[in-house]
């Protein structure tokens, strides 16, 4: 009994004197950031600027492919008391929740110049860099290969399509955006169309890639990533721009974005955080580590078997317009993703 | 002057009476047996006496103080100067004879050397003095009888409870252990209250006996 | 009346580390913008027809896993825990592993068998089949069975052996087996049945990955696609419904006051089964259904990591991780054990009147989606006054004691359901305090219980995931977490190797707690 006693005093102590190291305030500043960006790929930067800087980064890790209540429930329920200083969002439209939901706060950043207007709130609330492409993962065998996200309605792929659950992530935007761009009427009509066509779901975009990657289906919407990540590893898929023709809508960029978080504790920290996600040297790095993703600084390189961002037909669209959409066409979603 | 008093008692489980009106008077030095069939209330009266169970009318005194009234308990069970051998004895299988003999006496806050003492007094008592590191496991059960007993009185309670705690002994062994608690008796003066079925053990042991029927002492019994 | 109040305290203590955060949450659903609103019930009745298909793919799924799971899980504990087999303690260990590690790791690891051979057909197998109710009942049949398992061999050990012996004078064993042991552990085995329901019916991450739509997917689809609180947490309701019934159940088929055991100083425990000639084809038997539920899908993960560079990448990724779950869950445990000791006393003894309350809080807590847990947590501790608690793990312990207390007490329940009342009286007519009686009396006959129930504890902490992700830190993340942020574009290979090494950080404390019990039986 005696000895219980003991090995329970002696867990105890471990315990207190591990907590201590680990918890207690040290003198380096720190920054603490939420990320949704797959933190394989973020983790490395953080961790470059912890080197650089000698502040001290404390991260929270989120995944859009595990639909975990992660990063932004927690921005949202913390909002009386934040806890982060910067929010690394994997697309924009998070980001124009948070300030609508006044969770984020200006922040011009002198790195921001030189990223395009459309990639970017005016009055910095959020600032994009490092973008994906939504582009179409085409089985190498099909012939003629699909050219546009509307093929998903052509009879000639009747059933052999395949399209991530649009309850998450960018597919979620996408589709946000095809109803800004084309109206409630035309965009309810395209999304029928695709059940007419019996487009089958999976739960996320790399599951989709991965099942056009063994043949089981002969293209489908994706994050550039995806796509540049199966490549590589010499699967047989092909990448397409969708929608690339003069008349046509354009491609749909989703650039990460770092958005400041109103009334954070380090305030300073957090700015110089930004400064570095939004510099040149990070967007250099995301392009050529294997997330793949899309500089939009100018003159910033370009990895091979991407299209630098200024070659690509961009779909013109307003995030913020898409943000708002996106509330109102929740419970079609729903109902779509059901039926 | 009375060591243990029952007015009026009653006690009932799950809507059953166990026990009825019961009013009965034990005075101190006694040794009185609960006599009667199983069920008829006799153990109830044991745990009403010890305080592990509440009465739901009527009042309990021991030693001319209240200590039980209808749905309370006035004084807790290890207050009221009072021991129990168990029907299965309860030695805790984990300690030693002489751990088991002590603990009462070190819940009772007596120095060490005291204790050592009275632990080896009660084993001699009852012969057990080779056997102060055995656990209960490793004896026979006259012998954890014996351990029980003596653990019972290292406290030197006044009153003592047995409850049938000969019942699963050969009949050699049962006659020489009631000798043995006789002897004990008449050597350390306690209030004994004696629960058993047999007619025996109980004209063995009884200089009073009670007959229990329904829960209420039969006076025309005999 | 110390024990009263020690008692209450720990119900309290429980009660706020638990209820308070459920309560806050539910608050919140009827409030909108400040205002009272009945909007989220509204639209969860609105709803209705949808979340009723929902909840009965959550039954299906729960009931079928449960049913297997006894099946297979209670022969399987007697043949491991009371015959002749040989290498039973391998057996045993093995045949755990997959409770040890969140189940989706299980799914992972199926997934990477079949995908192994890949042929048309199971091509075929995975898309039509895997892939659906029938992949979520395999996967996390294999990871609760243990459950069964476990209590099973834990409780068939504690049998009186008069009681078989008695049976043995007239039948033989299977016959005393059937009649007389598992009738008299059938409240264990309950228990389990009644944990992997629950355990099943909480789960989240199987169903996601092999995509069958159960309920709390659609939680945590209010979370995680709307930031709807108010809706997530409304939609937890149903499943309170769904734990009430079972609770109901349970109390019902255990009906009735349960015997007084005597002291059984006397017995040493019956010898092992004598299995005979069906010793080698019942070791072929269990040696192939480890091969397949187990060694398989483990194997593959061990291959798939199976380069010293791969796994000296994991390690250098999650060293720090991995020493924080260690220690939380160390901690969470000896908490929970403590806590659980407390009120599993109270729920044995219903020595309090709110006993049962307290039975059904914790039974609830359990079912409950961690998330919806841990944004309770966030909406109640995450103030400027109380950082010490919310910013530090401190808030990931308090979570922890919030949904496993169950564990712990329920055990304690049980172990304390083995040993006589008598014991415990005789202490307290020595005059000894409560305290004393528990120190010297109760907590030591409740060792091993009490050591078992520590492990129990450890593992369900250290697996975590629903808690811990959503209220981790800034920076201080556990393993489970970091394997599933990672698994988004992360190296298979990396995320088979994590998953190594999740399992023997798990495996390490209970190799510890296995070497020291053999020594303290040995003294």
């Amino acid at each position: 009994m005696r000895k219980f006693f003991w090995i329970a005093a002696v867990i105890l102590v471990v315990a207190a004197l591990a907590y201590w190291r680990l918890f207690s305030p040290q003198g380096a500043p720190t920054v603490t950031v939420y990320v949704s960006h797959d933190q394989v790929f973020s983790e490395p930067i953080l961790k470059d600027f912890e080197k650089d800087t000698g502040i001290r980064v404390r991260a929270v890790y989120d995944t859009e492919e595990t639909k975990s209540a992660g990063a932004m429930n927690r921005l949202i329920a913390e909002k009386n008391n934040p806890q982060a200083d910067v929010y690394w969002a994997n697309e924009p439209i998070r980001a124009e929740v948070l300030r609508q939901q006044r969770i984020a706060a200006p922040y011009l950043s002198p790195n921001a110049v030189g990223v395009p207007k459309t990639f970017r709130d005016p009055q910095g609330y959020w600032t994009g860099f490092a973008a994906r492409a939504r582009v179409l993962i085409v089985h190498q065998d099909e012939n003629p290969k699909p050219t546009s996200i509307f093929s998903y309605a052509d009879p000639r792929w009747r059933g052999r399509t395949v399209i991530a659950n649009p309850l998450f992530g960018t597919t979620t935007d996408q589709i946000a955006a095809l109803f800004v761009l084309l109206g409630d009427e035309r965009a309810r009509a395209f999304m029928q169309s695709l059940h007419d066509n019996a487009v089958k779901l999976s739960p996320s975009n790399g599951d989709s890639a991965d099942l056009v990657a063994r043949s089981q289906f002969a293209f489908s919407l994706v994050d550039s990533d995806d796509v540049v990540n199966r490549m590589n590893r010499h699967e047989p898929v092909t990448m397409v721009y969708p929608d690339q023709g003069a008349e046509e809508i354009g491609c749909f960029i989703v650039p990460n974005a770092a958005v400041l978080i109103a009334g954070s504790p380090h305030q300073d920290a957090g700015k110089k955080l930004i400064d570095y996600l939004l510099s040149k040297e990070t967007e250099r790095k995301l392009a050529f580590s294997d997330a793949a993703q899309i500089p939009l600084h100018p003159g910033v390189a370009t990895p091979p078997g991407l299209q630098p961002i200024d070659k690509i037909k961009a779909m013109q669209v307003d995030y913020a317009a898409i943000a708002a959409k996106l509330q109102a066409i929740q419970s079609f979603l729903k109902s779509w993703g059901r039926s | 002057m009375s060591m243990i008093e029952f007015r009026a008692v009653c006690k009932d489980y799950q809507g059953r009476r166990v026990i009825d009106t019961l009013s009965l008077t034990i005075e101190a030095k006694e040794r009185v047996v609960l006599f009667g069939p199983s069920g008829c209330g006799k153990s109830t009266t044991l745990q009403l006496i010890a305080g592990f169970v509440t009465p739901d009318a009527g009042d309990i005194l021991i030693d001319d103080e209240f200590v039980a009234t209808a749905g309370k308990n006035l004084r807790e069970p290890g207050r009221r100067g009072v021991g129990m051998v168990f029907q299965d004895l309860a030695l805790w299988p984990h300690m030693t004879v002489a751990e088991n003999i002590e603990f009462g006496l070190r819940a009772k806050k007596i120095a060490e050397s005291e204790r050592k003492r009275r632990v080896r007094e009660m084993v001699d008592l009852v012969g057990l003095g080779d056997y102060l590191n055995a656990k209960p496991g490793e004896l026979s059960g006259g012998q954890q009888q014996r351990v029980a007993l003596v653990r019972t009185l290292a406290v030197a309670p006044r009153i003592v409870l047995m409850d049938e705690p000969l019942s699963t002994l050969d009949e050699a062994l049962n006659v020489q252990l009631r000798q043995e608690i006789l002897q004990l008796h008449g050597d350390l003066g306690f209030t004994l209250v004696y629960v058993t079925h047999s007619r025996d053990e109980a004209t063995a042991l009884g200089a009073r006996i009670l007959y229990f029927r329904h829960g209420q002492i039969d006076s025309t019994a005999s | 009346m110390a024990k009263r109040l020690t008692l209450a305290a720990a119900a309290l203590t429980f009660a706020a580390i638990g209820l308070a955060p459920v309560l806050t949450m539910v608050a919140r659903t009827f409030y909108v913008d400040g205002e009272f609103s009945l909007t989220a019930y509204q639209a969860l009745l609105a709803a209705g027809q949808q979340l009723t298909l929902l909840m009965g793919h959550s039954v299906v799924l729960s009931a079928s896993v449960t049913m297997l799971a006894i099946v297979v899980g209670a022969p399987l504990g007697v043949l491991l825990g009371r015959t002749d087999l040989p290498w039973r303690g391998v057996f045993t260990m093995l045949l755990t592993l997959p409770l040890l590690v969140p189940p989706y790791v299980m799914a992972v690891a199926w997934f990477a068998v079949l995908g192994r051979l890949s042929t048309p057909a199971t091509a075929q197998f995975l898309s039509s089949t895997f892939f659906g109710l029938y992949g979520c009942i395999g996967a996390l049949f294999t990871a609760f069975m243990p459950v069964v398992m476990l209590l099973t061999i834990a409780y068939a050990g504690t049998v009186n052996p008069r009681l078989e012996q008695a049976g043995l004078l007239m039948a033989r064993w299977p016959t005393v087996l059937r009649r007389v042991t598992l009738p008299l552990i059938a409240p264990a085995i309950l228990f389990a049945a009644v944990l992997v329901f629950l355990l099943t019916l909480g789960e989240v991450g199987v169903p996601t990955f092999l995509r069958y739509p159960v309920y709390p997917v659609e939680i945590l689809t209010q979370f995680a696609a709307f930031y709807d609180f108010s809706a997530a947490t409304a939609a937890a309701i149903p499943m309170l419904l769904v734990t009430l019934l079972i609770l109901a159940l349970e109390i019902r088929m255990l009906h009735g006051p349960g015997l007084e055991l005597s002291a059984a100083t006397l017995v040493a425990s019956n010898a092992p089964i004598r299995l005979g000639r069906w010793r080698l084809p019942l070791l072929g038997l269990v040696v192939a259904w480890t091969l397949v539920t187990v060694a398989a899908p483990l194997a593959a993960l061990v291959i798939q990591s199976s380069s010293l560079s791969v796994v000296a990448d994991a390690l250098a990724r999650a060293s720090d991780s991995i020493l924080r779950s260690v220690i939380f869950a160390m901690t969470g445990a000896t908490l929970l054990t403590a806590l659980g000791f407390f009120c599993g006393y109270l729920v044995h003894h219903r020595a309090l009147p709110f006993w049962r309350s307290v039975d059904a809080l914790a039974l609830f807590l359990f079912t409950l989606p961690g998330a919806v847990i841990g944004i309770g947590l966030i909406s109640l501790w995450n103030r400027p006054a109380t950082n010490a608690i919310y910013a530090t793990p401190a808030i990931i312990i308090l979570g922890y004691l919030a949904q496993y207390a169950v564990l712990p007490m329920r055990m304690t329940a049980a172990i304390l359901q083995q040993s006589p009342p008598s014991l415990e009286r005789a202490a307290q007519l020595c005059g000894a305090s409560w305290f004393m009686t528990l120190r010297y009396v109760v907590a030591p006959l409740a060792k091993r219980g009490l050591i078992a129930a520590w492990i129990i504890a450890y593992v369900f902490c250290l697996r975590d995931l629903g808690i811990t992700m959503v209220v981790y830190p800034p920076g201080a993340d556990t393993l489970p977490v970091r394997i599933l942020t990672l698994m988004a574009n992360g190296a298979p290979s990396l995320i088979a190797a994590l998953c190594v090494i999740l399992i023997v950080a798990t495996l390490a404390p209970l190799g510890a707690a296995a070497l020291w019990q053999r020594r303290a039986g040995l003294s």
